[in-house]
């Protein structure tokens, strides 16, 4: 759990660029797709809406011209004599019956060719005389004819053409059919002689509108008693629904173009057209769902939708994975700088960006080095002069109180050992005052602790003793000026104020390839810490101080390098100075061993 | 940046084809049913007799040796006719069937109107097998296009209760002259007071049947030149037919119900028509036992005989594709397998006209209804008979003709000005 939060920490540039992205991306093409499928709706429902009303004006011009065939042919079989004539004739001969079914069957074609072709015609007399001019459509007898409710019906109204519902049944040979019927009656009297059917099957008459329907796009005829007697959606006919009717008579007379309704346990959009001459509603329902459904292929817009949002998110992980992976990579490089002493360029890689500001950063490292570089210089210059003059600084004190010695020896006519005094002091002198950074082997420096040594024994005797134990095998050794001296001289002045006498002895010798020089003496001894307080300023040869030896060390050769004091009450105090082996024949190999140094060293000309 | 460069149109090159690729998805259904002109698996049929000849069809289906994909469209023949017209007249065999059934009468109209629209099938099965008068009407050109379905063997059913009542016998209907059968009519009105035959004006059915017989036709042998005038077996049909109307034992129908309602009512003595009504006749129970077959009539000349045939119909294979199929179907079933054709006389009562199959027991079956009368054995017999004459292409045009005038002749137009003037709308009409 850690772990992950401590990846999702790490990348959380990443992290939090992706998510943007990716919210983004799915968002705006939801956003886009819905719209879409929105904007593809309303604008399918209001063409579907109007072509719909367009094609239900045309299939009411067919059922129209069909409604004028009916009527035109009934006028004409009303007004036709022959037929009149022979359906009133009753118990006729074969001549005459052979003659009139002749007759009329040619009357009957004559007028029948007005008809649209789908369409029966049908004559019936009261004398039980029937003419089927399709008897393979409805091979109808006259007995069963004559009973049914269709012609009574007929008989009631004998004024009207009637459209009559036959549903499917053995009357029909089992296909339901709309029969407009008419009875014939003599103009005079109005008496009926015969009737007049003309019976269309449903399928034919489903042929007016079928070409223009389509799954969820179904058309039903409706009579006025809301009966469906045609539709495309066949499980429909022979049904009532008072609520379509309604529904289709209030779209109808209140002029609406379309009506969400929900009838026969459906939602549609119904378009209806009225045919008052056959006293029947045509009416168009449309399953919007189903239509849409399959005219705009949601799924497949959807799919497409997740197809470019899966492809988005793909092309968006892999580019910002690359960016935000190499700014990761130099930030984590930049915060472990600290670790390479700022001495480490970072590596460019990655992309634009992250390789320019490696570049700057790198730079600017650079000059940063350089820079510290130029500073440390400059310090160590200034350090460098300073003691310079500290070491010039020759005491007058010393040299005045040196000279009084000898004066005084000179006036006691102790000839020889002013001359030694005088002799010890200028080697002394000549070597105070060459360069700070000068080395001088281990034998002169001997020479000049034993030359001052001489002196101050010259001028305050020799109560204090010192000896000299340097391993002969470090005498060619090089190490810094004024390096031993400071600690006699402390040694002289503080260490025996109490005692009046003692030995200060000095070690030199080699040890684990350190050159490591002792001054020991029996003195008073002293708290640690308090040799750097004590300023005897007057008794001090030059400005190089004890207080500055260690620095003055480390500054040469490295922390590694330096002074250890350990000192104890009465019983005396030990200097340990540890200095690096310098053999000034190969300097350079023992030089090169410190790598720290050598910067320091190829710095400067020594 | 090269690489970067690189790898930017790479990623667009990978948009792009996405792209592409769900487009192409998208209109991938639009380009699937633009060609027809692949082996379809479904092989379509059309005829117009749900208890006859589409029944047949279903029989043959299941006696098929093999599998088919086959549908039975029903339609009137009115609308066959139509339809085949109107779609092969326009050169588009689009909705057109497979397979579709013509009767004999109007076969040539449509051969020789479309000849390249039939796919000769004549390879597929041996002609010599299928009696000869239904051959002609078949085939064009030497190329055999229709496979015979059933024969339209014509025969004089008749009421054996009326005509014993008017004092006749088997023995006295068989082998007589149509003149007879008038006398005979005649009788039975007076005897029993019902009418002898059932007629619908508009159709005359019965003087085609009469003159096949003596082997003639509204034309000549070459199927054009329209031959009334001359023609003697027609003259006679004529004399004849208002010979029965004036014996006033003729009930009118004026169509097929009616037609079947005056026989099954028990109004008519006889029906002489193609052995196809026989079902219709056998569909009144209450009738069973009371009716025979005889011989039909043949008209009082030289080279009649007492055999014609009506309504006759053939299976015909369309030029499109499945014509491979729809030929070996039929010929495997109505074309070779005699078991099949028992199987069609017991169920449909369909006669083929395939000569071997007459060997089979079904042929020979007694028929309970007719009284034990062997009725598929005597039919068969009478099919061997029947004289080949050539339809033509023009029956049913010439027929509307001769039915008005045959009004005029009953109305009392002299016969040779009827035959003359008949003639001469036919030639005009037909030219």
């Amino acid at each position: 759990m850690n772990k992950l939060l401590r990846a999702i920490q790490t990348n959380s540039l990443f992290v939090k660029m992706f998510l943007v992205m990716v919210i983004s991306i799915i968002s705006v093409t939801v956003l886009i797709t819905f719209s879409t499928i929105r904007m593809s709706n309303n604008l399918f429902m209001e063409t579907f809406s109007i072509t719909n009303t367009k094609v239900l004006n045309q299939i009411k011009q067919q059922f129209e011209s069909y409604s004028y065939s009916v009527v035109y042919t009934t006028i004409n079989v009303q007004n036709n004599g022959t037929i009149k004539r022979l359906l009133t004739k009753e118990n006729v001969s074969s001549l005459e019956a052979s003659n009139s079914f002749y007759t009329i069957k040619e009357q009957m074609d004559r007028m029948f060719s007005h008809n649209p072709s789908d369409a029966n015609m049908i004559v019936l007399g009261k004398n039980n005389q029937l003419f089927n001019m399709k008897y393979i459509n409805w091979s109808v007898s006259a007995d069963a004819l004559i009973d049914h409710p269709i012609t009574k019906n007929s008989n009631q109204h004998p004024n009207e053409i009637l459209y009559q519902f036959v549903s499917e049944g053995d009357f029909t040979n089992g296909r339901p059919m709309i029969v407009a019927t008419k009875a014939l009656t003599e103009r005079s009297t109005e008496n009926v002689y015969g009737y007049l059917y003309i019976p269309i099957r449903e399928r034919d008459l489903r042929e007016f509108y079928e070409g223009y329907t389509s799954e969820g796009n179904s058309v039903l005829v409706m009579n006025g008693r809301g009966e469906i007697i045609s539709s495309n959606q066949q499980e429909l006919i022979g049904q009532t629904s008072q609520k379509l009717l309604a529904a289709a008579k209030e779209t109808e007379e209140n002029g609406i173009e379309y009506k969400d309704v929900h009838v026969l346990d459906k939602d549609y959009l119904l378009l209806t057209s009225a045919l008052p001459a056959l006293d029947m509603y045509l009416v168009n329902l449309v399953d919007q769902e189903l239509v849409i459904d399959n005219l705009v292929d949601r799924r497949e817009i959807v799919l497409i939708s997740i197809a470019i949002v899966l492809l988005a998110v793909g092309i968006v992980f892999i580019i910002s994975r690359r960016m935000t992976t190499s700014l990761r990579r130099l930030v984590k490089q930049i915060s472990n700088m600290a670790k390479y002493d700022f001495n480490k360029p970072v590596a460019a890689s990655g992309g634009y960006e992250a390789r320019k500001l490696a570049n700057a950063f790198n730079y600017m490292l650079n000059e940063l080095q350089e820079h510290v570089d130029n500073l440390i210089k400059a310090q160590r210059k200034q350090r460098k002069s300073e003691l310079e003059a500290l070491q010039h600084q020759i005491n007058p004190h010393f040299l005045y109180n040196t000279l009084t010695s000898v004066k005084f020896l000179v006036k006691e006519n102790k000839k020889a050992e002013a001359l030694e005094t005088i002799d010890a002091l200028i080697p002394l002198l000549q070597n105070a005052l060459g360069n700070v950074d000068e080395t001088i082997t281990v034998e002169q420096e001997v020479t000049n602790i034993k030359n001052y040594v001489q002196i101050n024994q010259t001028r305050y005797g020799d109560r204090i003793k010192v000896n000299t134990l340097i391993s002969p095998d470090c005498l060619h050794y090089h190490l810094p000026k004024l390096v031993i001296q400071p600690f006699i001289e402390n040694a002289f002045f503080h260490a025996f104020t109490e005692k009046k006498q003692g030995f200060i002895q000095i070690l030199i010798a080699e040890r684990d390839d350190r050159l490591v020089c002792e001054v020991v003496d029996t003195g008073d001894g002293m708290q640690v810490n308090k040799m750097q307080g004590n300023k005897g300023k007057r008794q001090l040869f030059s400005g190089i101080g004890v207080r500055n030896v260690h620095e003055r060390i480390q500054l040469l050769f490295g922390k590694e390098y330096g002074i250890e004091v350990s000192s104890e009450l009465n019983k005396g105090t030990k200097v340990k100075i540890i200095l690096p082996i310098i053999d000034e024949n190969d300097k350079n190999n023992t030089i090169s061993k410190d790598n720290t140094k050598t910067r320091f060293l190829g710095g400067e000309n020594f | 940046m090269k690489y970067f460069q690189y790898r930017k149109t790479w990623l667009l090159m990978l948009t792009v084809v996405t792209f592409l690729v769900l487009a192409a998805c998208s209109s991938d259904d639009a380009n699937s049913n633009a060609d027809g002109g692949e082996e379809p698996d479904k092989i379509t049929a059309w005829a117009w007799d749900p208890h006859f000849n589409i029944a047949a069809l279903e029989i043959a289906k299941e006696a098929y040796s093999e599998d088919i994909n086959l549908e039975i469209i029903e339609n009137a023949q009115d609308d066959i006719v139509q339809k085949l017209n109107t779609g092969l007249s326009s050169g588009s065999m689009k909705g057109m069937p497979n397979i579709v059934l013509i009767e004999d009468q109007r076969a040539q109209s449509f051969l020789q109107s479309y000849p390249d629209a039939f796919y000769p099938i004549g390879e597929y099965f041996n002609t010599d097998d299928f009696a000869n008068y239904k051959l002609a009407p078949t085939s064009l050109d030497g190329k055999q296009y229709g496979l015979p379905f059933d024969t339209g063997v014509t025969g004089l059913f008749f009421r054996t209760d009326y005509l014993q009542e008017a004092g006749y016998t088997m023995e006295d209907l068989t082998n007589i002259t149509w003149q007879e059968y008038i006398e005979i009519g005649k009788d039975v009105k007076a005897k029993t007071g019902k009418d002898m035959i059932s007629l619908d004006p508009n159709d005359l059915g019965l003087i085609r049947v009469m003159i096949q017989s003596a082997g003639s036709w509204y034309v000549e042998e070459d199927g054009e030149t329209v031959n009334l005038v001359d023609n003697e077996p027609l003259r006679k049909a004529f004399e004849n037919y208002k010979a029965m109307i004036e014996a006033d034992f003729v009930k009118a129908n004026s169509d097929w119900s009616q037609f079947i309602a005056a026989f099954n009512s028990g109004d008519v003595a006889t029906v002489p028509s193609g052995n196809w009504i026989a079902p219709s006749i056998e569909a009144e129970e209450s009738q069973a036992g009371k009716w025979a077959v005889a011989p039909i009539p043949r008209l009082n000349m030289d080279g009649a005989v007492n055999a014609s045939n009506q309504g006759g119909s053939s299976f015909y294979v369309l030029d499109i594709p499945g014509k491979e199929k729809a030929a070996e179907f039929l010929a495997d079933t109505f074309g070779s397998n005699s078991d099949f054709y028992q199987d069609l006389v017991l169920d449909v009562g369909a006669l083929g006209t395939y000569s071997p199959a007459a060997d089979g027991e079904a042929y020979q079956a007694e028929n309970d209804y007719f009284s034990g009368q062997t009725v598929i054995s005597d039919f068969s017999a009478w099919t061997e008979e029947i004289p080949s004459v050539n339809y033509g292409l023009h029956t049913y045009a010439i027929e509307d003709i001769l039915a008005a005038e045959m009004q005029n002749y009953l109305k009392g137009k002299d016969l040779d000005k009827v035959l003359a003037d008949a003639q001469a709308q036919a030639e005009s009409q037909l030219k």
